[in-house]
């Protein structure tokens, strides 16, 4: 992050943007000189290499671009007060000599007071002279200075440019690819307050307490903290509003990943870590099992009114979704405030709650909540875990059947998939299975894959009995081709539908046939 | 039940009743009400006989003190005014009349949990000195490297308006030492961020250039006390002398300035660029960031600037000056840093900026006060509120370009020495726009954060 004075940014009709420093030859010129500036001037004091740096601004770069590079390659340098001769301390002893001498007004006075105090301390005038301010930050000197690549210097740059426009935002709209534990453990620490929204995606807006009173600045240093954690994933779009501090006006700032990622250093994504190996293990073993379940580790935030939870896992079947949430050291209170957030989501949770650190008696907790609570020592019990998801699969299917029957659904496609069929409503298979055979719709007859209309039957009939009449039998494979190209799947319940038989001779299907009864 | 608690600056209340301060939160379905309506929503909540339960403030442990202040007359006056008022408002005294006094007797009596707000560190030190030796207990600080939270605590503005999350709920009483620093947008933040239903503001200069002075009401209520200074001088403030020297810039300083200057001159020319006041100034120092010749223009005045401000023939008047009155203690103030090092360096008396170490400069006030340093050279750092007692001499070498205010702020920290007027000098160079700068200094409102 800059001095604020060092932003350099474009405005126009309401937006706003940072002057990103791109890649070009021009600026990655600008960048190599001042490292080599730094490189060259390690052992000297800091108001040289300094002024040294001035003389690149003054050859025609923008200022506030050198002086923002300059600023960063500070604090990757050391610098250091050279203290041979203590400054504080020769100082002490000048100003005590004066007192005895008198103020050092004419140039005989002042060489008196030097001499006196450079034999004092047995050191040279000169060396007094050179010590006396040794500490002032000019005067320091650059000891270590750890280069960066002049690519990346531009990079930190164009971020550190970013947050410093943030420091002006009033609040801040972002989408994420994922990483949102993190991103709301971020938002939380800092102080700040979130609501959530879908507008296509899943949206996060953040400001602070005291946004709720007026527009105001003050959460904008902790707004441009956040940025880090959330452009550490591959995708992402920001949009802020800046109240700009010349003319107090409110400009909207956007930054999408497909466009600026590559500009901005971004530290590295970190890899999944487990909070505790009790979570690992789980995950490894339930993987390990074939369910089924489709096992996921820190999945998309689940909302909870206008806040959200993130539970640990989310286990997944045939869009039957249960999200699981394991908890080591709990209190009842702290059980009570989530079962209150989780009153307000759609969503089936399961929470494994460790019996060995309970700090209050379970019996307490089991009064006041209607949490799905399952209890673990070490390791959580597998088999419990596969009893919750099967009933919970279960109930949604019963749910969605329910739901099914009393729809009036009208079909007007000869063929009805039920797998196709149960992905485009989002419900499972077996619900709309079930919903379907119990009352199939008009004209159509059921099929344990799906519906198929009467009409297409009737023609599978004609051009299975058009082949029956040339030779008064039929290869089965022949059926099968006949059956599979009108679209349908279930060929042996066709041919038993249309009232044929098949005639088996041992088991190779290449010699069945069919035949009339 | 109605349930208050104490949220990141805020209140938050849940409960089946509203309030008139309330807005509610979506965010986190509670009202949320701002912290300085604290005292209004515990009055509205018992005038409706509403039950509830208050968890906001968390107050540090309560500290014995031993009050030993002792007010003159208007001091006295002044803290009866403020008491009559509900113990909230604003009392304006002029510098060196003992506002911090009355402050401290406030602490005694209501023998509450107390947050005091000082623009400067040297500010936190001096009032921390002032309660041990006055109140006899020992005080907390939050700035400047220091954190620690007691009974009666020490903050500067920056650290009270970053720290409003954490400590809004902590203190009953709030003093705002120089108040009118409170107004600007982000400090003005403080006030409505901190619960204390007692609020007393302390100023020498309540009225800001930028009007915003009017905001101070609503955030710690009235001005309830006035004193000038020509009602305290003689009596309780010393009078000084002040005159103007002026220098003239040596030939090859003429000839740099005049350059430099005509630069400056030649692109507001060309330009049409007409500065008449600050506002125009800012705008040509913004442009300045788009148009490099706009850049260079400024450069130029401010080389042009410099040379007047660090005029060699300056430094020797300032030589003659010290020479000439060797036993005066004696205080020199720059604008910038930079003279204030070659003042230091060539004259070898001791300087104070903000670089200084907070030691050595607690050590050389501490020698100044003593006698023991006869001159001390400063930029800015003492020029509100900081007691240097016993200085009989002041040389400005060079202003903010502020105001009339700005030298009677400097003028009364001098005192009479056996029975002589003290004195405050300005030295100026001549035919420069320096002396533009100097006059406006002592006609025009200050312009202060």
């Amino acid at each position: 992050m800059l001095p604020s004075e060092l932003l350099a940014v474009w405005k126009r009709k309401g937006n706003i943007w940072p002057r990103y420093a791109r890649a070009t030859e021009d600026n990655l010129e600008v960048a190599n000189r001042l490292i080599k500036a730094y490189k060259d001037h390690v052992g000297q004091k800091k108001g040289v290499l300094k002024a040294f740096a001035a003389e690149i601004e003054d050859e025609g770069y923008e200022y506030r671009f050198v002086r923002g590079l300059s600023f960063l390659l500070d604090r990757k340098s050391t610098f250091r007060c050279n203290d041979r001769i203590h400054p504080v301390e020769l100082r002490r002893r000048i100003f005590h000599t004066t007192k005895e001498l008198g103020f050092a007004t004419s140039p005989e006075r002042r060489r008196t007071i030097v001499e006196t105090v450079a034999s004092e301390l047995k050191v040279t005038s000169e060396s007094v002279d050179e010590f006396l301010y040794a500490d002032l930050d000019s005067e320091l000197v650059l000891e270590e200075f750890e280069p960066p690549a002049p690519q990346e210097l531009l990079k930190e740059y164009n971020l550190s440019l970013t947050q410093t426009l943030l420091f002006d935002s009033t609040e801040l709209n972002f989408t994420a690819s994922g990483n949102w534990q993190r991103i709301f453990y971020a938002v939380k620490r800092l102080g700040l307050i979130y609501e959530v929204y879908k507008d296509g995606r899943f949206w996060v807006k953040v400001d602070g307490p005291a946004s709720l009173f007026k527009l105001t600045r003050r959460y904008g240093t902790a707004t441009a903290k956040l940025l880090p954690t959330i452009i550490a994933n591959p995708e992402w779009t920001l949009e802020a509003k800046i109240l700009w501090r010349y003319t107090n006006e409110i400009c909207s700032f956007k930054l999408e990943s497909w466009k600026h990622r590559t500009m901005l250093n971004s530290p590295q994504q970190p890899t999944v870590s487990y909070d505790s190996t009790v979570e690992q293990d789980f995950a490894e073993q339930f993987q390990g099992l074939k369910t089924g379940w489709q096992l996921k580790r820190e999945p998309e935030p689940v909302p909870a009114g206008k806040q959200v939870i993130i539970p640990d896992f989310s286990l997944e079947k045939e869009g039957v979704k249960v999200y699981m949430e394991i908890v080591g050291f709990w209190t009842l209170e702290y059980l009570l405030r989530k079962m209150e957030k989780l009153k307000k989501v759609e969503a089936n949770m399961l929470i494994a709650v460790n019996e060995k650190l309970a700090c209050e008696k379970l019996a307490n907790l089991e009064k006041n909540t209607q949490l799905d609570i399952i209890y673990y020592h070490d390791k959580i019990p597998l088999a419990q875990v596969l009893r919750y998801l099967e009933k919970a699969f279960r109930n949604l299917q019963t749910t969605q059947t329910g739901l099914l029957k009393s729809l009036p659904v009208v079909f007007t496609e000869p063929i009805v998939n039920y797998e196709e069929f149960a992905a485009r409503i989002g419900v499972s298979m077996e619900a709309v299975r079930e919903a379907l055979a119990e009352k199939p719709p008009e004209g159509y007859t059921v099929m344990p894959n799906g519906l198929v209309r009467k009409d297409k039957l009737e023609q599978m009939r004609n051009t299975i009995e058009e082949q029956l009449s040339v030779t008064g039998r039929l290869p089965l494979l022949n059926a099968i081709r006949i059956i599979e190209s009108e679209g349908v799947a279930d060929v042996t319940k066709s041919l038993e539908t249309l009232g044929y038989k098949i005639v088996w001779r041992g088991i190779n299907a290449e010699k069945a046939e069919v035949v009339k009864p | 039940m109605i349930h208050l608690w104490f949220d990141k600056g805020t209140i938050l209340l849940r409960g089946e009743a509203g309030t008139p301060y309330g807005k509610w939160d979506p965010r986190v379905e509670c009202y949320r009400i701002k912290a300085m309506h604290y005292r209004d929503v515990l009055a509205y909540l018992k005038e409706s006989n509403l039950a509830f339960q208050d968890d906001v403030p968390n107050l540090p442990p309560v500290q014995q003190l031993n009050p030993t202040v002792e007010l003159r007359p208007y001091q006295k006056e002044a803290l009866d005014k403020w008491r009559h008022a509900n113990m909230r408002g604003i009392l304006v005294l002029p510098t060196a009349a003992g506002k911090t006094y009355v402050a401290l007797k406030a602490i005694g009596l209501l023998k509450a949990q107390t947050f005091i707000v000082v623009p400067t560190l040297d500010l936190i030190d001096q009032w921390r000195k002032r309660i041990v030796e006055y109140l006899n207990t020992e005080a907390g600080a939050v700035g400047g490297g220091e954190n620690t939270v007691r009974m009666i605590t020490v903050s500067t503005y920056d650290s009270a308006y970053l720290q409003a999350e954490t400590l809004g709920n902590k203190f009953m009483l709030i003093v705002f030492d120089e108040v009118h620093h409170l107004a600007s947008p982000s400090y003005m933040q403080i006030a409505e961020m901190y619960i204390a239903p007692y609020r007393m503001g302390l100023t020498a200069t309540y009225e800001r250039s930028d009007e915003r002075h009017s905001l101070l009401p609503r955030l710690v209520g009235d001005t309830v006390y006035t004193v000038g200074v020509e009602e305290l001088a003689g009596e309780h403030l010393s009078p000084y002398t002040y005159e103007k020297m002026f220098v003239e810039l040596t030939p090859d300083e003429q000839e740099a300035y005049d350059d430099e200057m005509g630069t400056f001159r030649l692109y507001l020319r060309e330009k049409g660029i007409v500065l008449r006041s600050a506002e125009d100034f800012q705008k040509f120092i913004m442009s300045t960031g788009r148009d490099r010749r706009a850049r260079e223009a400024l450069l130029a005045r401010n080389r042009a600037l410099k040379i007047a401000l660090n005029s060699d023939a300056k430094l020797s008047l300032l030589g003659r000056q010290l020479e000439a009155n060797r036993n005066e203690k004696t205080l020199i103030f720059t604008l910038h840093n930079d003279l204030v090092y070659t003042i230091s360096r060539r004259f070898l008396i001791p300087a104070i900026t903000y670089q200084t170490p907070k030691e050595e400069r607690r050590e050389i006030l501490e020698n100044f006060r003593k006698g023991e340093y006869k001159a001390v050279v400063t930029s800015q750092v003492l020029d509100e509120g900081v007691d240097v007692p016993d200085a009989s001499a002041g040389y400005i070498l060079s202003g903010t370009g502020s105001t009339r205010e700005y030298i009677q702020r400097l003028g009364r920290i001098l005192r009479k020495v056996e029975g002589k007027r003290a004195k405050l000098v300005e030295i100026v160079s001549k035919e420069t726009v320096e002396v533009e700068i100097s006059r406006r200094r002592r006609h025009k409102k200050p312009t202060e954060d």
